[in-house]
């Protein structure tokens, strides 16, 4: 079997002198969807910006590809490609979306061609940001800056994509529409790490899951066996 | 009639100085939300690397000196400014950049006396009287006299200003500062190396202080190692007029200032001509902090 893409091994992380992560391990394999599920403050979010460089891990390795990541800058995790789409989107509301598209491709900044294509993409993926090219994203709905959030994401060119609850604060339908594309974006190739509070569609669209409760992995296991698990339904899918 | 002409003309290449110092000013406060008030010694410093190295080729300080000559050292003197603004940034702007905003600011007064009795070491405590002098002659219009090195200092300030305009709006470097102005983390999730981007900024800034350091040294005729002081807070005045993060509005709160101070020395006199900025400053902040162009700041969720 080919070794996982990314690797998290006995993974500690403090906010201060506040442990937000307690010996983590967690497996990613090349082109799968992964869902890590927990409820507000479990560590999902602390999982991801470790992963992404944002926190320093205390203790414990990170490996990408076979390299280390722990102590690698942001900037250099991004450009080993693996893109973190943050909670609450965040993206430039003061620019334009072609100037967010374009910051997303930062890293490909010479490369106008692949700049060129991916704004392309971005918007065959989701048409409804063409209409708006030349709008300041802060103007765009919370649905439409969500897809903005994961179009600018994708045009680091991603080998591994983080989204950290995609679906907050949208409605169902929005909701529908940005799980189909994250299905789409993963046929094409890209393995995605997705944080959701919404388990129920989280673990349709993924293969496996993790299930995290105050900064430890409780239980790990393919997407079926979770969505039949008597604590998940309890917890997470409403009896 | 002519009179007023001829202290529009004066304010402007007045304000054209505040402005490219403005710029500075405004665009680190936009990127790390710090007062850099440091940077109107940067001014000073390339008032005097302008000093010295058109010292080495007017030699006798006469004026047969060539424009290309001059060109050059303009360039070479905002490009070695550029660097110790960026030196400054890296030994004592960064290593504080996650502290409390007041120990940061605390740091730039240090920096601020530091390059001032640096320069005083170097260059002496007592005015130097610049190397080359402009030529007078001009044209007459409606009784103003206006110098061509007026004009020509006036236009190159615009140059300046929108070729920095076209920086800002269109690279990808440029995209990335206003980025960086408004989500760090988001940007170093994008790849950017935001330190890097910093960095670049200082630079910039002080580029262009050095520009009005060299202008303003011919201008006057005479360089002093505490001439960066009173601009400095001029410039300030100058971004926070035209609204403090705002590149277009430092551009407009310097040649405001420029021009209102040059009108309020004729009318008032010259002892009030600080008196008048600084009042100008006060009212500002009392009734539009925001400032003439001032961005509403965005609420972040």
């Amino acid at each position: 079997m080919k070794p996982p893409l990314l690797k998290l091994t006995n993974v500690n992380s403090y906010y201060g002198k506040i442990r937000a992560l307690n010996n983590v391990n967690l497996e990613i394999n090349e082109g799968e969807i992964v869902t890590l599920l927990g409820s507000n403050g479990a560590g999902k979010s602390t999982t991801l910006k470790t992963i992404s460089g944002i926190i320093k891990p205390k203790s414990g390795e990170i490996e990408w590809n076979g390299q280390n990541l722990v102590n690698v800058p942001p900037h250099r995790i991004v450009e080993s490609g693996i893109i973190h789409v943050p909670e609450g989107r965040r993206i430039f509301g003061g620019l334009t979306i072609t100037e967010n598209l374009e910051l997303g491709a930062y890293t490909f900044r010479k490369n106008k061609k692949w700049i060129k294509e991916g704004i392309e993409r971005a918007f065959d993926l989701f048409p409804r940001l063409k209409e708006r090219s030349k709008q300041i994203a802060g103007t765009l709905s919370g649905g439409e800056q969500q897809m903005l959030a994961i179009s600018r994401g994708l045009m680091g060119n991603p080998k591994l994509l983080m989204l950290d609850e995609p679906s907050m604060g949208l409605a169902p339908i929005i909701v529908q529409e940005i799980m189909h594309n994250i299905q789409e974006i993963n046929k094409q190739g890209t393995t995605i790490l997705l944080i959701e509070q919404n388990a129920k569609a989280a673990l349709r669209l993924a293969n496996r899951g993790y299930l995290i409760e105050i900064g430890n992995i409780i239980m790990h296991d393919s997407a079926e066996v979770l969505r039949e698990d008597d604590r998940i339904i309890r917890a997470y899918l409403g009896a | 009639m002519g009179i007023f002409l001829q202290i529009l003309i004066d304010g402007l290449v007045i304000g054209a100085f505040y402005s490219l110092i403005a710029l500075g000013y405004t665009m680190v406060y936009g990127i790390i939300k710090l007062l850099n008030f440091a940077h109107g010694d940067l001014y000073m410093i390339g008032a005097f690397i302008g000093f010295t190295l058109l010292s080495f080729i007017t030699g006798d300080g006469g004026l047969n000196t060539s424009v290309l000559g001059i060109g050059m050292i303009f360039v070479i003197t905002m490009i070695l400014v550029g660097f110790v603004g960026m030196g400054v940034e890296r030994i004592a702007y960064r290593p504080l950049l996650l502290a409390p905003r007041l120990s940061i600011l605390i740091t730039a007064l240090g920096v601020s006396l530091s390059l001032q009795y640096t320069s005083m070491n170097v260059w002496g405590a007592s005015y130097k009287v610049y190397p080359i002098s402009l030529p007078k002659n001009g044209f007459e219009i409606i009784g103003a006299h206006i110098s061509y090195s007026q004009i020509g200092m006036i236009l190159l300030s615009a140059l300046l200003m929108l070729g920095l305009r076209l920086f800002i709006d269109k690279t990808i470097y440029g995209k990335a500062m206003r980025a960086i102005a408004l989500d760090q983390t988001a940007c170093s999730l994008m790849g950017i190396n935001v330190y890097r981007i910093i960095s670049l900024t200082f630079f910039i800034g002080a580029f262009l202080a050095a520009g009005a350091g060299i202008m303003s040294g011919i201008y006057y005729g005479t360089v002093n190692f505490m001439m960066g002081f009173i601009i400095g807070l001029k410039a300030f005045t100058a971004a926070v007029l035209g609204g403090i993060g705002n590149i277009t509005g430092a551009m407009l709160g310097g040649f405001v200032l420029g021009i209102l101070e040059a009108y309020g020395t004729f009318y008032l006199g010259g002892s009030w001509k600080d008196v008048l900025a600084f009042g100008i400053l006060i009212l500002f902040l009392v009734f539009k902090p925001t400032g003439i162009l001032g961005a509403k700041e965005m609420e972040r969720m």
